[in-house]
C-alpha cells in the first residue's frame, strides 16, 4: 500500500491504517485495468449459452450436487466468484432475473462488451468519466430508438398466439426445446389463469411449480388445481374422491395440550383409565365434528397418530397430513375454502370444494401425489414437470420460469422488439448515426457503445456455427438498405431474416431493462479508480 | 521491515512452553551480566565517573534520547525497531523506567511533522473522488463487504486510519457528514492543505502556536466573507424557493454516481423534504427502501409509507390486499398462539381440567383478536410476530395483517396515519385507529410491498429506490442521503453561494489582500491558508484532466482583477472553461462552506498543537508496539 505508506524524518515507517500490511491497494488506470479485464472474462463464461444455439454450462457445487443450466442468472450465481467486479456482474444478472426474469444472459455479455470497448478507449487517454457519459448518452438514445422500432402486439383471453410466440422465442435456447410448444402453451395458460387482468398483475406465489423425476418432458402438464406432494394417510382410504368438500386444519388430530408447561401427575390406575378415556373422546369429538359439518375430506398441516387414523378410516374420511404451511394455502385459495385453526370453529361454511381429489402414483415407484382438480377458483395452478433426471427437471423448471416471466411482462406492457439481435443491430446503427452529430469527446464514447450492442448479434451468430462478422455486416447493411428494423440473425438456418416473419419477439421492457442495468453498471465500473481490499487473515 | 518481521514470525513459531524458557535464560544471563560487571567495577573503579557527562545530549532534534523509557531488557523485536531511532544507549546507564514498558513515545518537532506526513497520505487517499469527474473507490473489509463509494465520510470511515493524528480527519469528515451532510471530501482535502501549506514554517522553526492562531484568524476572515458574499433566497416566492433546493441538491449529487439522472433525483429529494414537518425536518421521517432489479429511473417516491411485505403465515395469502380508506391500528402485541409466562408450570389435577385450561389459553387469544376486530380496525401492524392463528383469523374477517414490522417503518406509519402504537388490545376504540387514502400491496420488483397512500398527515414519505446491484443502490442511497441532509440545512438557512471552486477562489483572494494589512509572522500564515483554499478549484480541475496550473492562474487573474464581477468564477467542468458558476446554478448552502472552513481548521490546528504521542500498550501483547496485533480491528465498534 505505497501510498499511505509513510516514514518520518527518520526513516521511521509508521502506521497509518489498521493492519495496513494486510490490505492491497490498486489504484488508477491500473485498477479500471485491473477491472475490466475480471468482468470480461466472466462474460465470456456465459457468451457461449447465449441464443438458441448456445450451449449448456455444468456447475457442481461444494457438495457435488451438480445444475446443469442455460440460464445465465442460475450459472453466474452457481459460479461463486471471488472477484468484487465479477460480484457485481453476479448481481446484475440477478436483479434482471428478479425484474423481468428474462435475458440474463444478454445482459452479462452486452455489459462485457461495453468494458472491453471502455478499455480501447481508456488506452486513447479518455477520461473514464468521460467514456460513461458518452455511454449514457448512448442508452438514452438506444432506449428510445427502442421505443420507436417496438411494436405493439396484440392479444386477449382468446387470442394468445403471439403471447405464445414470445414464449417460445423465450425457451428457444433452453434444454426444453424438444417439446417446444408444449411449453410455450402451458407457460401462456398458466400465466392467464393467475393473471388480474385489469390491474395488469401477476402473483407467481399462486404458480406452483412441482417436479418428479421419471417419464419424459413430454408428460409434463398445467394441473388446474394443486398438486400436494403425500399421499392419504392410510393406505385403505379411497384413492379418489368426487364432489369434495375439504376441511383444511391447522391443528393435530391430537387431544387439546395447552402450550404452557404442564403437568398431570397419575396416582391411581382410574386416573389412568380417564386419561385414556379422555383422548379417545377427544379423537371421536373431532372427527364427530369434522363430520358434522359436511367434509368428506380432510387435509390437516400436522400429524395425527395411528390411533386418530384408524378413527378416520372407520369414520370413512379420507385424510391427508403433514402438509406443509405454502401448501394449506394454495389448497385454501384453489378450493375456496377457510383455513381452521381449532375443531371448534368448524362449519360447512368454512369447507373448500374440489371437483375431484386423487392419489396419483408414477411409474414403478411406491411415490405418489394427490391431485386436487376442479376447483372452486381456478386461480392458482400448479406446473408438473416430468422429466429424465433431475437436472432435466431443475432445467426445465427454470426454462418454463423465464418464459412465464416473459408472458407476464407482455401482460404488463404489451410492446415487443424483435429478436434475433435485430433489436441490438438497429440501436447500433441508430447510435452510430447520432454519435456523428455529437462535438464533444464523448462521441467516441457512443461510437463504441454501438460496437458493443453489435456484440450481441455477433455471439449470436457464433454461436449459431455462422460467420460472425460476414453475418453481422450482411444484417446491418440488410437493415441500412431496406429499412426494416426487423432483421436479424438468422440463427435457426431457415432462410428468413425477417424476424417479424420468423416470430421471434422479446417484450420491450426486457431489452429497456437490459440496456439501462448494463451502461449503469458500467459506470460504476468505470468510475472506480482506487481499490482497497483487506486480504483474508491467515490466522 | 522484512527482517524484523521474520525473526518475530521464529519467534511466534516457537512452543510457549520454550518461549518462556528462553526468556528466563535471557533474564538469568543478563542478571548475570549485572552482577558481574558490579563485581568488576568495584574491583577496579573507574578514573572519573562519567555517567552524568554521558546523559548531557548534543541533538535535541533527535527525537528519543531523552526518552526516559529505556528497559534493561529489550526484547529482540524492539531493539531492532529501535536500532533506526539513534545510536544505542551506552550500556551501563541508571535508567528511570516512567511509562511502562512498551509505551511508545514521540515527541518534539519531527512528530509534529510526522502527524502533518500521516494527514497528508490520508488526504491523498480521498483526493480523486472530489468533483463531478471525481472517481469511486472500491472497498473490500475483511468480511469480504463490498463497498463502493465517492462520500468522503464513509471511505474515511472504512479507511480504518489507526494513525492518531490521522484519525482527527476521520473525525472531520465524519462531523461534517453529521453536521450538514455534505462536503465531507473538501473538508478532509481542505485541513490536508493547510496543514502541507504549512509545514515549511514548522521546519522553518515558528511555533506551533503562532500558526494556530493565524490560521484561526484566517478562519474568521473567511467565515466572515462568506456571510457577506451569501445570496440569501427570499422564501415567500414558493417557485423560487424550490428553484433554490432543486439546485442545491443537484450540486451535491454532481459527484456521485446519479450525477447524470440528477434531474430526477433531485425533484425527489427535494420532494421528499417538502413532505417533512417543516419545523422539525426530521430526516428519519424519509424511509429509503432499496429493491435490487430495475433502472435507477425506476425509483420511486411514496408519499406515504411503504415496506417490504414481512414473512407470513398460510392464510395471508386470503386476506383482502387492497383497501380504500382503511382504517389502521399499530400494535406492539404478540398475537401468536403460545406460552404466556416461559417459566410457568400448570398442575392439572383432573383429566376434566386439562380441557379448561386448553380453552383458556385460547381464550386469552381470542380477546386480543375480538378486541382488535370490535375496534373495527382493517389493516393490522404489529411489531410483533402475528401467528398462524391470528392470520387465518383475520383472513376469515377481511383483515389484513403484517407482523414482524420494523420499528421504524411502524413510526412512520403512525406518523402519517395519526395512530399511536399500542402495547396492549384491551381497551382498543376507533379512537387509536389511523387512516389513509388508499392501502394496497404491490409488486415493485421481485417483491411485494405494503403501500399505504394519501396520507392525512403525510409528513412522512418513502424513497423506493432501485439498481442493478447491492452496492449501486447503497452508493444510491448515500448520495441521497447526502442531498437531503443539504437540501434540509437550505430549508433552514437560505444563503447559498456558487460552488465549482468559485468561492474559495474568491475566499483565497480576499485573504491574501487581508494578509499584506497585518504585521509579523501572522501574514505569512495568512497567506498560507489562502493558497490552501486554492486547493479545491485545483482538484477539481486535476480529477476532471484539466490543465491545472492554468485555470487556477486564470481563476487567480480573474478574481485579482475585478472581485466584484468575477465574483462567482469557478471551474465549469462540462465546458472545460473558467465560468460564472453562479449563473450555472452550481449552488451550495452557505452553510455547507462556513462549517467545512471551520473545521477543517479546528481540524488542522488540533494536529499543529500537538507535539508528543504516548501510545500506551496492550496488556497481552507488547511486541506489536509499532503494530497492532494481528486479529484486531474487526471487534473494533464501527464508526456510524
Amino acid at each position: 500500500m505505497s501510498a499511505v505508506y509513510t516514514t518520518d524524518e527518520y526513516g521511521r515507517p509508521f502506521i497509518i491504517v489498521r493492519e495496513q500490511d494486510k490490505k492491497a491497494r490498486t489504484t488508477g488506470i491500473e485498477a479500471t485495468k485491473a477491472h475490466i479485464m475480471a468482468a470480461k472474462t466472466v462474460a465470456n463464461i456465459v457468451r457461449t449459452s447465449l441464443g438458441p444455439r448456445g450451449l449448456d454450462k455444468i456447475l457442481i457445487s461444494p457438495d457435488g450436487d451438480i445444475t446443469i443450466s442455460n440460464d445465465g442468472a442460475t450459472i453466474m450465481s452457481q459460479m461463486a466468484i471471488e472477484n468484487q467486479i465479477g460480484r457485481l456482474l453476479v448481481e446484475l444478472s440477478k436483479s434482471q432475473d428478479d425484474e423481468i426474469g428474462d435475458g440474463t444472459t444478454g445482459i452479462v455479455v452486452l455489459a462485457g462488451a461495453l468494458l472491453e470497448e471502455a478499455e480501447e478507449l481508456l488506452d486513447r487517454g479518455i477520461h473514464p468519466i468521460r467514456i460513461s457519459d458518452g455511454f449514457e448518452q448512448a442508452c438514452k438514445l438506444a432506449v428510445a430508438h427502442l421505443d420507436k422500432v417496438s411494436d405493439v402486439i396484440p392479444w386477449s383471453k382468446d387470442n394468445t398466439s403471439d403471447l405464445f410466440k414470445c414464449a417460445k422465442t423465450s425457451l428457444g435456447s433452453k434444454i426444453v426445446n424438444k417439446c417446444h410448444d408444449q411449453f410455450a402453451q402451458i407457460a401462456v395458460d398458466a400465466i392467464l389463469a393467475v393473471a388480474d387482468l385489469e390491474r395488469k398483475d401477476v402473483d407467481f406465489e399462486l404458480i406452483k411449480m412441482e417436479g418428479k423425476v421419471g417419464g419424459e418432458l413430454a408428460d409434463t402438464e398445467l394441473v388446474r388445481g394443486v398438486i400436494i406432494d403425500k399421499d392419504f394417510s392410510h393406505p385403505q382410504m379411497p384413492k379418489e374422491v368426487k364432489d369434495a368438500k375439504i376441511a383444511i386444519l391447522t391443528c393435530p388430530f391430537e387431544p387439546p395440550k395447552p402450550k404452557t408447561k404442564h403437568k398431570l401427575d397419575i396416582t391411581s390406575v382410574k386416573e389412568f383409565e380417564e386419561l385414556q378415556k379422555f383422548e379417545r373422546d377427544a379423537f371421536e369429538g373431532m372427527v364427530r365434528r369434522v363430520k358434522e359439518c359436511g367434509a368428506n375430506i380432510v387435509a390437516c398441516q400436522w400429524g395425527f397418530d395411528d390411533e386418530a387414523n384408524s378413527l378416520l378410516l372407520q369414520h370413512k374420511l379420507p385424510a391427508i397430513r403433514w402438509v406443509g404451511g405454502p401448501e394449506v394455502e394454495l389448497l385454501a385459495i384453489a378450493t375456496n375454502g377457510r383455513i381452521v385453526p381449532r375443531f371448534e370453529d368448524l362449519s360447512s361454511e368454512k369447507l373448500g370444494y374440489a371437483g375431484t381429489i386423487r392419489e396419483v402414483t408414477y411409474g414403478t415407484t411406491n411415490e405418489s401425489m394427490i391431485v386436487v382438480e376442479d376447483c372452486a377458483n381456478s386461480k392458482a395452478v400448479t406446473v408438473f414437470v416430468r422429466g429424465g433426471n433431475k437436472m432435466i427437471v431443475d432445467e426445465a423448471k427454470r426454462s418454463l420460469h423465464d418464459a412465464m416471466c416473459v408472458v407476464r411482462n407482455l401482460i404488463v406492457d404489451n410492446r415487443v422488439v424483435y429478436g434475433g439481435a435485430a433489436a441490438e443491430i438497429s440501436c447500433s446503427i441508430a447510435v452510430d448515426k447520432a454519435a456523428d452529430q455529437v462535438s464533444s469527446i464523448e462521441q467516441y464514447a457512443m461510437r463504441s457503445f454501438a460496437r458493443a450492442l453489435d456484440a450481441i448479434p455477433m455471439a449470436l451468430a457464433e454461436n449459431s456455427g455462422l460467420p460472425p462478422i460476414e453475418t453481422l455486416s450482411f444484417v446491418k447493411s440488410q437493415q441500412i438498405k431496406q429499412g426494416i428494423t426487423s432483421l436479424g440473425v438468422d440463427c435457426m438456418d431457415t432462410g428468413i431474416h425477417d424476424m417479424k416473419e420468423q416470430f421471434v419477439f422479446d417484450p420491450l421492457i426486457s431489452k429497456r431493462q437490459q440496456f439501462l442495468l448494463a451502461t449503469q453498471l458500467v459506470k460504476m465500473i468505470l468510475k472506480i479508480d482506487d481499490v482497497i481490499v483487506h486480504r483474508a487473515d491467515e490466522e | 521491515m522484512p527482517p524484523r518481521r521474520s525473526l518475530w514470525a521464529i519467534y511466534k513459531g516457537i512452543e510457549p512452553r520454550h518461549r518462556v524458557l528462553l526468556g528466563m535464560g535471557f533474564m538469568g544471563f543478563s542478571m548475570l551480566g549485572i552482577w558481574v560487571s558490579d563485581r568488576l567495577e568495584k574491583r577496579f573503579p573507574a578514573p572519573a565517573d562519567s555517567r552524568v557527562t554521558h546523559r548531557a545530549p548534543a541533538n535535541a532534534a533527535r527525537p528519543h534520547a531523552t526518552t526516559t523509557t529505556q528497559n534493561y531488557y529489550p526484547e529482540p523485536g524492539r531493539q531492532a525497531a529501535m536500532a533506526g531511532r539513534g545510536p544505542q544507549m551506552p550500556m551501563m546507564q541508571p535508567q528511570v523506567i516512567v511509562l511502562k514498558e512498551g509505551t511508545d513515545t514521540s515527541q518534539g518537532m519531527p512528530q509534529l511533522l510526522s502527524n502533518i506526513s500521516a494527514c497528508i497520505a490520508v488526504c491523498d487517499t480521498i483526493r480523486t473522488t472530489l468533483g463531478p469527474r471525481g472517481m469511486d473507490k472500491l472497498i473490500v473489509d475483511s468480511q469480504k463487504r463490498v463497498t463502493i463509494s465517492n462520500d468522503g465520510a464513509t471511505i474515511m470511515k472504512l479507511l480504518d486510519v489507526v494513525q492518531p493524528a490521522a484519525r482527527t480527519l476521520v473525525d472531520i469528515a465524519r462531523a461534517q457528514d453529521a453536521e450538514v451532510g455534505d462536503g465531507t471530501t473538501s473538508v478532509v482535502l481542505l485541513a490536508g492543505e493547510l496543514l502541507k501549506e504549512v509545514r515549511e514554517y514548522i521546519e522553518e522553526g515558528v511555533g506551533a502556536q503562532v500558526i494556530i492562531k493565524g490560521l484561526r484568524k484566517a478562519a474568521d476572515l473567511a467565515i466572515d466573507h462568506i456571510r457577506e458574499l451569501a445570496v440569501s433566497v427570499d422564501r415567500s416566492d414558493a417557485a423560487e424557493f424550490r428553484a433554490l433546493l432543486e439546485k442545491c441538491a443537484a450540486t451535491s449529487m454532481n459527484s456521485k454516481l446519479i450525477g447524470s439522472q440528477k434531474e430526477f433525483f433531485t425533484k425527489i429529494v427535494v420532494d421528499a423534504v417538502m413532505r417533512l414537518d417543516q419545523e422539525e425536518l426530521n430526516e428519519d421521517m424519509i424511509g429509503i427502501k432499496k429493491i435490487p432489479g430495475g433502472a435507477m429511473q425506476d425509483s420511486l417516491l411514496v408519499d406515504g409509507v411503504a415496506f417490504k411485505k414481512s414473512f407470513s403465515y398460510a392464510g395471508f395469502e386470503q386476506q383482502p390486499k387492497a383497501f380504500d380508506s382503511p382504517t389502521i391500528v399499530c400494535l406492539n402485541v404478540e398475537l401468536e398462539l403460545k406460552a404466556e409466562k416461559d417459566n410457568a408450570e400448570v398442575r392439572v389435577d383432573k383429566v376434566s381440567e386439562y380441557q379448561a385450561v386448553v380453552d383458556a389459553e385460547w381464550k386469552i387469544i381470542f380477546d386480543k383478536l375480538d378486541s382488535i376486530v370490535a375496534a373495527g380496525a382493517n389493516v393490522v401492524l404489529s411489531r410483533l410476530p402475528i401467528g398462524d392463528l391470528a392470520t387465518q383469523y383475520f383472513a376469515d374477517r377481511n383483515i389484513f395483517c403484517a407482523g414482524r414490522v420494523s420499528k421504524d417503518d411502524l413510526d412512520r406509519v403512525c406518523e402519517a396515519t395519526g395512530c399511536r402504537v399500542q402495547s396492549t388490545t384491551t381497551g382498543l376504540t376507533a379512537a387509536h385507529l389511523g387512516t389513509c387514502e388508499r392501502f394496497e400491496e404491490r409488486q415493485v420488483g421481485g417483491q411485494r410491498f405494503n403501500i399505504f397512500r394519501g396520507c392525512p398527515r403525510a409528513k412522512t414519505c418513502t424513497i423506493i429506490l432501485r439498481g442493478g446491484a447491492e452496492q449501486f443502490i447503497d452508493e444510491v442511497e448515500r448520495s441521497l442521503h447526502d442531498s437531503i441532509m443539504v437540501v434540509r440545512r437550505a430549508v433552514k438557512n437560505q444563503a447559498v453561494v456558487a460552488g465549482g471552486g468559485s468561492i474559495e477562489m474568491e475566499l483565497s483572494r480576499y485573504l491574501r489582500e487581508a494578509a499584506r494589512q497585518i504585521e509579523g509572522k501572522q501574514q505569512l500564515i495568512i497567506s498560507a491558508a489562502a493558497r490552501a483554499l486554492e486547493v479545491i478549484p485545483r482538484q477539481l480541475c486535476e480529477n476532471a484532466g484539466f490543465d491545472t496550473t492554468d485555470f487556477i492562474t486564470q481563476l487567480r487573474a480573474r478574481h485579482a482583477q475585478d472581485p466584484k464581477r468575477f465574483r462567482w468564477h469557478g471551474v465549469d467542468i462540462d465546458e472545460e472553461a473558467v465560468a460564472d458558476m453562479f449563473a450555472k446554478f452550481v449552488w451550495e448552502p452557505a452553510v455547507v462552506k462556513i462549517n467545512a472552513i471551520s473545521s477543517a481548521v479546528e481540524a488542522a490546528c488540533l494536529v499543529l498543537s500537538v507535539d508528543e504521542t504516548v501510545t500506551s500498550q496492550r496488556a497481552q501483547d507488547p511486541m506489536a508496539n509499532a503494530q497492532p496485533a494481528p486479529g484486531r480491528g474487526r471487534g473494533m465498534p464501527m464508526m456510524g
